[in-house]
């Protein structure tokens, strides 16, 4: 039997499209980029490249240090998972408790329904350039670009894209500098029992 | 051992040349790396459990994961004297599951100048175990330096 209540729930976030979803400004990632979250970043990707790990080999090719991979920009833009003063990340010690708040905030849109699953399906970046050791990444508000919903092999939901401009702090704490340029879409989705998106 | 990057100049370069691509056995402990390296600890990339009953078959790759296994084909291929002006149409149409081993290949679909600069295309995309591409395809802009 169909429902078509569902898709009428999302009609608040599709009433926002060309709008910006965030309050004005850039927010920061908590910590200014470090060598040793370089090193740890490629480590699984095998990724081996002087810039990456060598200052002097980054300058001799016009950088002023050792840069980040250009996709490193979301982790250093990310929250921390818990910070000091916070209440504990777990509220249960059950075998698959999830913390109180998403790290990936990016899936909360304010106007649209509750539901439990997500997963980024496209994304595109224009590069400036990528990040250097010392500074830190900062991301401004998402702009709703368009809002479909649509039941699929693994549920109800909608699939939304946004667009946001990324930055630097330039390393001294100065003003933003534009990084990047993010169009990315997700499907946000109340899981079908016995779905499968293989 | 992975040989270290050598730098490649436009005019090495042809459409049609295929990149060198990169291959990676992708187990539970590559996935768990991946959470803490790239700090997306969403459980769907860890846990068969939560990827089960959120609709995929099984624990699957993160997407900065698998765009760095984008980005290291693309620096491979380019250079440390390359820059990445673009990676657009990075689509994951299918869930890049734990096990076997996940390629990403690619190959050169244009060249050109654009504001002073040598300018290549890359087409990419992710392959999963099973030959199905998982990601893309899209396409990646970069610039590489001239002959000196």
């Amino acid at each position: 039997m169909t429902d078509p209540g569902w898709e009428a729930a999302w009609r608040p976030l599709v009433d926002r499209i060309g709008s910006d979803l965030d309050e004005p400004g850039v927010r920061f990632g908590p910590d200014p980029v470090e060598a040793g979250a370089i090193r740890r970043w490629l480590e699984p990707l095998e990724f081996d490249c002087a810039l990456h790990r060598d200052a002097e080999a980054a300058r001799a090719h016009g950088w002023p240090d050792v840069i980040a991979p250009y996709t490193a920009m979301w982790t250093f833009v990310l929250p921390a998972v818990w910070e000091p003063g916070e209440r504990p990340t777990f509220e249960d010690g059950s075998r698959d408790a999830q913390p109180w708040r998403s790290v990936i905030s990016d899936d909360v849109f304010p106007g649209a329904p509750p539901t439990s699953g997500m997963f980024g399906t496209g994304i595109s970046i224009e590069f400036e350039r990528p990040l250097h050791v010392g500074e830190r990444a900062g991301s401004g508000p998402r702009r709703l670009l368009d809002c479909v919903p649509k039941e699929t092999r693994v549920g109800r939901g909608a699939f939304v894209t946004f667009d946001r401009q990324m930055f630097a702090d330039g390393g001294s704490g100065g003003g933003p500098e534009p990084i990047c340029r993010v169009e990315a879409q997700l499907y946000l989705y109340d899981p079908a029992p016995g779905a499968d998106h293989g | 051992m992975a040989e270290p990057v050598r730098q490649r100049y436009a005019e090495d370069v042809r459409v049609g040349d295929p990149l060198p691509g990169v291959a990676l056995a992708l187990p539970v402990y590559r996935l768990v790396m991946a959470a803490g390296a790239t700090r997306d600890f969403t459980a769907i990339h860890h846990n068969d459990e939560v990827a089960r009953a959120n609709g995929a078959p099984a624990m699957y790759a993160n997407a900065i994961f698998l765009q760095g296994m984008w980005e290291r084909a693309l620096r491979d291929y380019i250079g440390p004297g390359g820059t990445i002006r673009a990676i657009r149409g990075f689509r994951m149409a299918r869930f890049t599951t734990v096990g076997g081993t996940v390629r990403v290949e690619g190959e050169v679909v244009a060249t050109g100048h654009r504001d002073g600069r040598s300018v290549v295309e890359i087409e990419l995309r992710t392959v999963d175990a099973g030959g199905v591409v998982t990601v893309g395809p899209g396409r990646a802009e970069v610039t590489l330096p001239g002959r000196p």
